[in-house]
């Protein structure tokens, strides 16, 4: 049991959280020539390979939008959403030695790891927005004011996963290989490659009770129809927020045996 | 409620043995018997502003446990532990310093990990790097600095927290001597200033600098409390006595002299006595008298031209007077094993007025290890009329001439 009056609250370690998510970026960057143009280069990459197998090798039909801006709008967020889940999978294990020497709210680890990943995600968007001028693609200026609304849910659904997943990394470091075979799988049971419509109406029910369905269809639905995302968003936002709730709950509870486990 | 720390019957245990569980282990379908270690057990002390506290004990006594429940790292497993006011622990030095990093990036990023807000960080900058002496290098990347630059540079910025509860490991130890000092330093200031201080230290000098009170950790439990020169002296007894209940222990830093080396009690060192040259036992003497000490020794295995030493200190811990018959290249003879020997010292007290610790030990010819080491075999009291003060009376017999040397 601990008393006192010093009570530590998340809030009073925002700087803590800023300064460790720039200690990650910095690092991530520091003698690297392209630097912060890493993070287009990999969505870039991505989206190249499936264009040319998804253009060329098996046509798929993505309407009067250009397959490459289809799926780069939808590689995007998704590579934001994956890459920072297995990252936080990892966040309090590989910072061990400051975990089992000081005392700080340990989910600075984890959320920094997310935000660092964000900043990634807003160069890549810039980019998003390029081809989207390049590729003529109409815009209604106006719904694009929902789109902080959509990252929002995907990033309370993938912290809600990064706490879970990194607290029980902590005791069994099976974790980490299995969200790395999840996220490979997850992948394909979201229309990110490819459109929604190819999906056989009567796996539709299953399909839906994926939430980054519903995230990804929302970024699609703004970005390239310019409309407000539809129904299915709405139970994604639902899903994400019970996650993060559940997961951070969760952490603080076990949190307080990592020092000793690690 | 002035208290600064407060510590009712902590207790901390340990889960030994296979950490988790794997494949192999849910295979073999045989429940593993968990077993238990407790850590530190039924620890209790309070700490007002101002205070510090040192604590000694050998290796897994249990001192790094209680630092670290100190610093909420981890959770007693019963008690209850207070702590009121900001707090800095000091448990490693440049915790969360990326090597990649500048020291200049690391200041901000050690200083927000131990609770400074980035202002605070910024007015203190300066101070910061001059305490640490490293100016010229604070925009390269630390991992091209020398182990001795990255451990100041990471006391000072703990150091700057300007914490109400500063807890202190044993990472004084890197650096040279005039820093060293300088963090002693530090410290002293930070404690006149209210700071309440919790310091760890296989140092004795160091704590008996800086700490007024310790207490000695034995296998988790409190063993002794008291001032810090007498817990000094226990710790040697507590050594002593661990010796005879397992073949060997490790002997600590024990100040100066033969430092981490083992204790076998392959001999032992029964009584000792000291005696005036009338042959009276006798504690108090004149200054400049002479005391006779006499050790009794039992070797239980043969023991081949060990090293005898007697040692005096005063009570801070300084030692007035060192002797072994290495030094003195002295050839003691080879001992039987089941002998008993008695050694004599005649000693001169030319001390000043005080009371002094008299120890004895026996060494092993090529002083890797102690056969037996007392530290404090005896206290006794010198008194001095001729007015001087310090440890040594040199006699000054003062006499004041005019130019051509008559007395005045």
């Amino acid at each position: 049991m601990y008393s006192g009056q010093q009570k530590i609250s998340f809030f009073n370690y925002k700087e803590l959280l800023f300064a460790w998510t720039s200690r990650i970026i910095r690092a991530r960057y520091q003698q690297s020539i392209l630097g912060g143009l890493w993070a287009i280069v990999q969505p870039i990459a991505t989206v190249l390979i499936f264009t040319v197998v998804f253009s060329y090798f098996l046509k798929v039909d993505t309407g009067k939008v250009p397959y490459i801006v289809f799926s780069y709008t939808a590689m995007v967020p998704w590579l934001f959403f994956s890459t920072s889940i297995n990252e936080m999978v990892e966040s309090i294990v590989s910072n061990m030695n400051l975990v089992a020497k000081i005392y700080f709210p340990r989910e600075i680890l984890v959320f920094s790891t997310l935000l660092a990943r964000l900043v990634d995600f807003l160069i890549a968007f810039v980019l998003l927005i390029i081809l989207i001028i390049i590729y003529k693609v109409p815009v209604n200026l106006p719904v694009w004011l929902f789109i902080p609304v959509i990252l929002v849910c995907q990033i309370s659904l993938a912290l809600g996963i990064g706490f879970f997943a990194s607290s029980i990394n902590v005791f069994f470091r099976d974790i980490k290989h299995v969200f790395t075979l999840i996220m490979q799988l997850w992948l394909y049971a979201t229309p990110i490659i490819y459109p929604i419509s190819i999906v056989p109406e009567k796996f539709k029910n299953i399909y839906f009770l994926n939430p980054m369905v519903g995230i990804i269809e929302g970024y699609r639905a703004i970005l390239l129809y310019g409309k407000m995302p539809d129904i299915s968003f709405v139970f994604s936002l639902i899903i994400s927020v019970v996650v993060l709730l559940l997961g951070y709950t969760f952490f603080k509870k076990i949190e307080f045996r990592f020092a000793d486990i690690i | 409620m002035n208290q600064k720390i407060i510590l009712q019957n902590v207790s901390k245990r340990y889960r030994i043995g296979k950490s988790s569980l794997n494949i192999r282990s849910l295979f073999k379908n045989k429940k593993s018997e968990e077993k238990f270690h407790w850590a530190v057990k039924d620890i209790n002390f309070n700490l007002g502003a101002g205070e510090a506290l040192g604590i000694i004990g050998p290796n897994g006594a249990g001192k790094t446990t209680i630092l670290k429940l100190l610093s909420r790292v981890t959770f007693p497993t019963s008690g209850k532990i207070e702590l009121n006011g900001r707090y800095s622990a000091l448990i490693e030095l440049g915790a969360g310093f990326h090597p990649d990093l500048s020291g200049r990036e690391n200041v901000f990023l050690n200083g927000t990990i131990l609770g400074m807000r980035k202002a605070e960080i910024e007015k203190r900058f300066d101070q910061i790097v001059d305490f640490a002496g490293i100016e010229k290098y604070i925009d390269t990347p630390v991992k091209r600095y020398s182990s001795g630059m990255y451990a100041r540079l990471g006391f000072s910025v703990a150091a700057h927290v300007d914490p109400e509860i500063l807890i202190v490991d044993e990472v004084l130890a890197v650096g040279d001597m005039a820093f060293q000092k300088k963090c002693y330093d530090r410290m002293l200031n930070l404690i006149r200033n209210g700071t309440t201080l919790v310091f760890v230290s296989h140092n004795m000098r160091a704590i008996q600098k800086v700490c007024s009170r310790s207490i000695v950790l034995y296998r988790g439990t409190m063993a002794y409390e008291g001032s810090s020169s007498d817990a000094t002296a226990e710790y040697s007894n507590i050594l002593r006595k661990a010796a005879s209940e397992n073949s060997e222990t490790e002997l600590e830093n024990l100040s100066d002299g033969i430092g981490q080396r083992i204790m076998t009690q392959k001999a032992i060192i029964e009584k000792v006595e000291i005696y005036r040259d009338d042959g009276l036992p006798c504690h108090s003497y004149q200054s400049g008298e002479t005391a006779l000490v006499r050790a009794y020794v039992k070797f239980l295995e043969s023991a081949q031209s060990p090293v005898i030493a007697c040692s005096i200190r005063d009570p801070e811990g300084l030692i007035v007077y060192d002797f072994t018959t290495e030094w003195a290249q002295i050839k003691t003879p080879d001992f039987e094993a089941n002998t008993k020997a008695i050694i004599e010292f005649p000693l001169e007290l030319n001390l000043s007025s005080g009371t002094y610790q008299l120890g004895v030990n026996l060494a092993y010819k090529d002083l890797s290890r102690y056969y037996d080491r007392i530290d404090r075999a005896l206290d006794f009291a010198v008194s001095s009329s001729s007015g001087s003060r310090g440890i040594s009376d040199l006699k000054a017999n003062i006499k004041i001439m005019n130019e051509s040397g008559n007395p005045l």
